[in-house]
Order: structure tokens, then C-alpha cells, then sequence
């Protein structure tokens, strides 16, 4: 029997090779749960500290990018004692797949977890190509 | 073999070296060590699952002249599923993280987020005013603000040095 063991760390995100970040901050990768339902695909992702001003999600052809930007929650005058969760940004990329309709896909965020509904499209059809005789 | 080492209570981790030439002595330490080692690395966790799906909050603690502001990465807890409980010397948070019920049962393709009931107590070293206390949940994150009580402040002083 094989133990599955889950990392519950926050992971930092790794960059793409040749891209420099623009802002000093650590960036972590949100842990993602993805379950298919029968007529959507839905991924839900833990962000602690992040809302819906703060959340950034981009399609762009297949690629569906999720940033959020989380405050420096360090108040003035406190001095930080113990520190087990970094403060930092999420971004993570995910490549849909055709299945998805993309104009309709859904976001929701509530006590920092987004959920986002990725419908599917109907069946893609085989069309058929009428054939006209020309005379 | 030294008088020493036919002693079977002293201890034997002193930092010198151990005549290991004796192959009789090898198989005696290959003995003495067999459970630690045995047990080194594995730490139950087929029993307990140590890191397995258990949903253990990240604490961040910062500290002012005044008060110590607790906070905690809570992401998709309920605000009523959070129990707060506060001692003279500790500050316990209680709680579960539950799968939500639509997505019960349905197809994972990935998992990992974690779920289930946590319990964190973290120590206040200071004296503190219990019913001054507040805590709130925004975004995910429980906030708790602990004013330190006027005895605590006093007793802080700084000492001035002199110079002769």
C-alpha cells in the first residue's frame, strides 16, 4: 500500500527561464484541487489573503493565468516574531483544453479560496461540408 | 575491551573514538542501534500520516510595544466553524477545514488542498488582557489581536547604562 503524501508547505513558484520579476516579493504557487463534474470542470484553489480586487485571472488562447496580489499584512510598529507562512503573491498557468466553452467560464472567490467553473461545450460536432454541383 | 565498556548504564556517546576493530563490538552496536534505525525516517507516518491530507493552519505572529497580532492561514473555513479559546498562558484556535459537499464524491483529477479538523495552541509568553481580546476572518485569514496587559508593560524597563 502506497502512502500518499501531500506537501502542505506553500510552495514558491520557479520562473520561467529568461523572465525577470518586476516587484521583490515572494510568489507561491496556490495548492489546486480540479474535480470534473458532468457538465463542467471545476478548480478550486486555497489563497489565503487574497479578494476579488485583488485576483487577476487572464485567458489568453489556451493559457489561463491566475495571479493574486496579497497586502503586506505586517502593521506599523509590529516586528515580525514568528513567520511560518511567507508573505507573497500566487500565480499559477494552467492550459485549457478545446472541451472548455471560454466565454462562459465563472469566478468566485470567497474566504480566500477561488473557484472557478469551466463549462464544457457541447459535444464537438462533426460537421458536414455541403457539396454543390457546379453545372 | 575497557572496564568502561562492560558498564551497561553509562552512557556510551562520548566523543571518543571506539575501538571498532573488534568485529564482536560492531555487531553489539549494529544491535544497540537496530530499532533507532529502524524507526529513523519512518516516523509512524503509515499510522498517522504525518503530512498526508492533514490541514495544519500557517501561523504568523508579530509583536508591538502593545499588543501580539496572531494571524492565520484559514483559506475556505466557515467563520462559525472557528473556535477561539484563550488561557492565561496560551492561545488555543480550533476548528475544521470541510470538503464542500458538491464536491464530494466526484471525480479528482487533482487533490491538493487538505482538509479536516486543526488545533493550534501557541504559547503567550506575556501577560495579556484576555477580554480586551479580538479576532477577526477576512480573505482567509484569521486575525487575532492581543492587547498585553498594563502590568506586562510596566514591567518592561529599560536599563540605562552609566558611564563612570
Amino acid at each position: 500500500m502506497s502512502v500518499t503524501t501531500k506537501d502542505i508547505e506553500k510552495k514558491e513558484a520557479k520562473l520561467r527561464e529568461g523572465v525577470e520579476r518586476t516587484r521583490s516579493r515572494r510568489v507561491y504557487v496556490p495548492s489546486v484541487d480540479i474535480i470534473e463534474r458532468e457538465e463542467d470542470i471545476v478548480l478550486v484553489a486555497d489563497m489565503p489573503g487574497v479578494d476579488d480586487k485583488s485576483l487577476d485571472i487572464v485567458l489568453e488562447k489556451d493559457t489561463l493565468t491566475i495571479d493574486g496580489h496579497v497586502e503586506e499584512t505586517i502593521p506599523e510598529g509590529h516586528r515580525l516574531t514568528v513567520s511560518e507562512y511567507g508573505i507573497g503573491d500566487y500565480h499559477r498557468v494552467f492550459t485549457l483544453s478545446d472541451e472548455i466553452d471560454k466565454d462562459r467560464i465563472n469566478a468566485t472567490v470567497k474566504h480566500g479560496v477561488l473557484r472557478l467553473t469551466l463549462p464544457k461545450t457541447a459535444a464537438v460536432k462533426t460537421r458536414r461540408i455541403p457539396v454543390r454541383a457546379e453545372a | 575491551m575497557t572496564l568502561r565498556e562492560l558498564m551497561p548504564f553509562t552512557k556510551k556517546s562520548v566523543p571518543v573514538k571506539r575501538d571498532r576493530e573488534n568485529p564482536f563490538d560492531l555487531v553489539r552496536h549494529d544491535m544497540d542501534t537496530l530499532f533507532d534505525d529502524f524507526f529513523r525516517g519512518v516516523e509512524m507516518e503509515p499510522f498517522f500520516g504525518r503530512h498526508s491530507e492533514r490541514f495544519t493552519p500557517k501561523v504568523d505572529i508579530t509583536e508591538s510595544e502593545k499588543e501580539i497580532r496572531v494571524s492565520a492561514e484559514l483559506p475556505g473555513i466557515n467563520e462559525k466553524d472557528i473556535d477561539i479559546t484563550l488561557n492565561r498562558d496560551s492561545l488555543t484556535i480550533k476548528g475544521e477545514k470541510k470538503e464542500e459537499k458538491e464536491d464530494r464524491g466526484k471525480d479528482y483529477y487533482r487533490m491538493e488542498r487538505s482538509y479536516g479538523t486543526f488545533c493550534r495552541t501557541i504559547p503567550v509568553p506575556v501577560e495579556i488582557e484576555t477580554d480586551k481580546v479580538n479576532a477577526h476572518y477576512r480573505k482567509g485569514i484569521l486575525t487575532i489581536k492581543i492587547p498585553k496587559s498594563a502590568k506586562a508593560l510596566e514591567e518592561k524597563k529599560k536599563i540605562t547604562v552609566k558611564v563612570e
